[in-house]
């Protein structure tokens, strides 16, 4: 039973680790996906703004800029976009589009239900965001103090999982005539670097990236956002420590029960080497068993989480499989320690008369 | 006869609380190879602690002890432990199997533990069978009466061939049939293994199986004039 216990512990270590891990490294994908998604070739921001678009602030002007792109040699088609991060239940981007030149760029949305954009306070959303909040074609969808209508729901993958109008958002966030981004097609991929080394020349100080780079830059941000390391650190750190107690806690109560035992080893002639080998053996069996669980469990959670809300992804990796597996190693090794040492150095004859 | 131990002037005091109480007053002797010797003693005789400063699980206070020819009263634990492994067996009243391991798991943890790498299913299975324990070899303790566990436990205390075998009370938790059992089996050792034992003992009858008798009271050995002979020369007794 206590070892069934120790192995559950551990399980629930590893679980907690690769689960939240896998959450946050998944939402890395999929957000950098949806990014690649909306079939830009190039990203163009203002100078100083991030990659990580809830951060950036919607300072283009929408008409110089369109004009004056559209003029360059390579640029196909150019659609402004202003970005919105909504924290109201929640937390997510919202796109104001201008749907004639968004279709340009992204080939159209493919819609599940209902029509594209056309009133002021339309609203388009996507099919995980509508089957997770349970919302269809004609539902109100509350924002920004007014109430948009749902006026059809497309198939994710395209930048968003919201798209309103652009004039409508420019006129509710105080920003008229304004983008936070521009994204631009070329008319092929191998037009995509010199249009690029073009717009850099002619406005120098702008962000622009091809759109393979922007997304690798969006998720090295992420990854290296302070806040997310922090927060990291802390649960790998918790993991770690309920690990070690369980194995402290398992290991230190095998030795009391088994005193007697100790004592019999001793009378036999067993080193305190053999006996601390004894007991690190034991728990790191524990460690295995409960790691081999706790992956199984986590795939369970995968697979549950998945099935319960498909707006939580979350992305099991080997490396980190791996790297749950040494947390998982390092905190049987110090929780075992201290209780096999202490086996090791039991004095026979007391052990021996322990009832 | 090769001296195979030889205890000398041993002396224990344990200390409670604030007072050392003597257990050991200076007990000494020899005892040669292929000797099988009981001693007796009132409870509280000091002849557990002996069997534990001989059988190197404590430290004597004062005195030494040699063990086929290695000290081991002053050795540090680890070599205290490592002749503990290469020349004594235990037998325990109480038994003390692995409740665990199967009778041959039992055997097998001593090999393992004397350093046997090889699983030596010969040798265990030979010395299982001299003790009429062939059929239970995959029985675990449980599952065994308190005279087969205590065959169990000296087939464990011989597999190494130890130069001593120590048996504390061997008999002590059996009845008379079992009993009479155990003790054959040790005579038989004896006799036909030319195993060296001592064997500690409240029971008359059990000390008589031996060929020589210690008897102690209040730490100190008793001579004996029939079997135990003072050695002047040598200022301890010689048996």
């Amino acid at each position: 039973m206590r070892s069934l216990a120790t192995t559950l512990a551990i399980a629930m270590e590893v679980t907690l680790i690769l689960m939240v891990i896998g959450l946050t490294q998944g939402m890395i994908r999929e957000t950098t996906s949806r990014m690649k998604g909306i079939g830009a070739d190039i990203v163009m921001q203002p100078p100083n703004s991030s990659v990580v678009l809830a951060a950036s602030s919607a300072v283009l002007p929408v008409d110089k800029f369109v004009n004056l792109l559209q003029g360059i040699e390579g640029v196909s088609a150019v659609s402004p976009v202003l970005v919105f991060w909504n924290t109201e239940k929640g937390s997510e981007l919202i796109f104001g589009i201008d749907p004639e030149s968004f279709n340009q760029i992204s080939n159209g949305f493919l819609f599940l239900d209902g029509k594209g954009l056309e009133g002021e306070f339309d609203v388009l959303i996507d099919d995980i965001k509508a089957s997770s909040k349970k919302q269809k074609v004609g539902d109100p969808f509350p924002f920004l103090n007014r109430t948009f209508r749902i006026c059809g729901i497309v198939e994710h993958g395209k930048g968003s999982r919201v798209f309103v109008p652009l004039k409508t958002l420019q006129s509710l966030v105080g920003s008229p005539g304004r983008a936070t981004l521009m994204f631009l097609k070329c008319p092929s991929e191998e037009q995509i670097n010199p249009t690029v080394a073009r717009l850099q020349q002619r406005l120098p100080g702008y962000q622009i990236r091809p759109m393979g780079e922007f997304v690798s830059q969006m998720s090295e941000a992420f990854n290296s956002d302070v806040a997310l390391r922090y927060f990291l650190a802390i649960v790998k750190f918790i993991a770690t420590v309920v690990g070690l107690f369980a194995i402290f806690l398992a290991m230190y109560t095998a030795i009391t029960e088994r005193t007697r035992e100790i004592g019999i080893l001793k009378s036999l002639g067993a080193s305190k080497t053999y006996i601390l080998t004894v007991f690190m053996e034991e728990a790191f069996l524990l460690c295995l068993l409960g790691f081999v669980f706790g992956i199984a469990l986590s795939y369970f959670g995968v697979w549950a989480v998945g099935h319960w809300s498909k707006n939580l992804p979350i992305l099991l990796t080997r490396e980190w499989i791996f790297k749950a597996g040494l947390i998982t190693l390092a905190s049987a090794s110090i929780g075992a320690f201290y209780p096999a040492v202490r086996a090791a150095n039991r004095d026979p004859i007391d052990a021996l008369a322990f009832e | 006869m090769k001296i195979i131990l030889e205890a000398e002037n041993v002396t224990k005091k344990y200390r409670i609380g604030k007072v050392d109480v003597p257990a050991l007053r200076g007990v000494s002797f020899k005892v040669r190879e292929g000797e099988f010797i009981s001693v007796m003693g009132p409870s509280g005789c000091g002849k557990s602690t002996l069997l534990h400063i001989l059988g190197g699980l404590t430290h004597p206070s004062t005195g030494r002890v040699v063990i086929d020819g290695e000290e081991i009263s002053s050795a540090k634990d680890a070599h205290r432990t490592s002749i503990r492994r290469r020349k004594i067996g235990f037998v325990f009243q109480r038994y003390n199997l692995l409740p665990t391991l199967s009778a041959q798991g039992n055997l097998e943890i001593a090999r393992h533990i004397y350093g046997d790498g090889k699983r030596d299913s010969g040798r265990i299975a030979e010395i299982l069978a001299l003790l009429g324990l062939d059929n239970k070899i995959r029985h675990k303790p449980s599952e065994l009466s308190g005279g087969e566990q205590q065959r169990v436990a000296i087939a464990r205390a011989i597999v190494n061939q130890p130069a001593i075998l120590l048996a504390d009370e061997p008999t002590g938790n059996l009845d008379s049939e079992n009993s009479d059992l155990v003790l054959k089996m040790l005579q038989d050792l004896n006799r036909q293994l030319n195993q060296t034992i001592i064997m500690i003992t409240h029971n008359p009858e059990a000390a008589a199986v031996a060929n020589h008798l210690i008897e102690m009271r209040d730490g100190r050995i008793v001579p004996h004039e029939h079997d135990v002979s003072w050695s002047p020369t040598e200022d301890k007794l010689c048996i």
